[in-house]
């Protein structure tokens, strides 16, 4: 299961888009949206832009992942460079 | 294909199915039979009686090749289309019955007894055509990149699967002991691949469907 919070939904429904509009002007299928926007589907850079250009919002902004892993990761490989 | 095309496909086959007729017919009455009997041809010697059922073989061969060239150009064709419309294939879901043939892998039992062929073993891979129930549920789909990512998860487990089955039968088939016997030993080994192979085909269609469909959210429209 992708580990990220989805926040399509609420961009979504600002810019007043129905799931299966959103799904056909990125070329998905309905399905796919309601995956997406449960967090249950990890999508390819492409189709997160194509997202992201049609509700009018940064990729970040919609997907966020989850920071403490992240940084928690990060400050690991930088002690393991140290040593 | 298009009708005029048909009717013309239609239209050599019946010349040719009439050449074919009136050349036998000619090779009966007036030829001894020659080509229409089965006959020893390394002792052959040409005549002229043979010449209408040599003809007619030949347009038979050049129509077969006909037909083979117009198949080969609507496959291409419908590969074309299918590239562009990146819609799955429509397929009813019923062809899944065709499944059911499999069972007529069991005939070999019959014929390895009656006149020890084993070909009919073959036919236990029409168990794979019931992946045609799951392949016409998701027929008409769009093959958007959950959907690739999807069948490429299924294809990949399902040959995992087949092969394992392949590779298990090759180690323990390949000592060629089974009940002390090498044709029994070949038997067992036809038909664990043959069904090797119905499942792969059954669980590429099977687990793509599955994947496809698994964990659906509740929540509908918002």
């Amino acid at each position: 299961m992708p580990d990220f919070v989805c926040r399509l939904k609420r961009y979504r429904q600002l810019m007043d888009l129905t799931q299966e509009q959103l799904a056909n002007q990125v070329g998905v299928r309905r399905e796919t949206i309601m995956r997406l926007e449960k967090a249950q589907y990890n999508p390819s850079l492409k189709l997160a832009v194509d997202i992201s250009r049609a509700v009018g919002t940064p990729i970040e902004e919609i997907f966020i992942f989850d920071l403490e892993e992240f940084n928690s990761r990060d400050t690991g490989e930088k002690n393991g460079e140290k040593n | 294909m298009k009708k005029n095309s048909t009717k013309i496909t239609i239209f050599l086959g019946v010349i040719c199915a009439l050449i074919t007729a009136g050349s036998s017919w000619y090779s009966v009455v007036f030829n001894d039979s020659r080509f229409v009997v089965p006959m020893d041809l390394s002792v052959y010697a040409f005549r002229m009686q043979d010449l209408p059922m040599i003809v007619s073989g030949i347009l038979f061969a050049l129509y077969i090749l006909y037909l083979f060239a117009m198949l080969m150009r609507i496959i291409r064709i419908k590969k074309q289309n299918g590239a562009s419309s990146r819609m799955t294939k429509r397929a009813d879901p019923r062809l899944g019955l065709l499944g059911f043939f499999g069972f007529t892998g069991f005939l070999g039992f019959w014929t390895y007894q009656a006149d020890k062929t084993v070909f009919p073993f073959v036919f236990f891979i029409f168990f794979g055509f019931f992946g045609f129930f799951y392949e016409g549920k998701l027929s008409a789909t769009l093959m958007d990149e959950r959907y690739c990512e999807n069948k490429l998860k299924a294809n990949y487990s399902a040959n995992k699967a087949a092969m394992y089955i392949i590779f298990f039968a090759t180690v323990f088939l390949g000592q060629g002991t089974l009940m002390g016997n090498l044709e029994y030993t070949f038997i067992a080994y036809i038909i664990t691949v043959a069904l090797a192979i119905a499942l792969n085909l059954f669980l590429s269609s099977f687990l793509l469907y599955r994947y496809d469909h698994e964990e659906l959210p509740k929540e509908s429209e918002g």
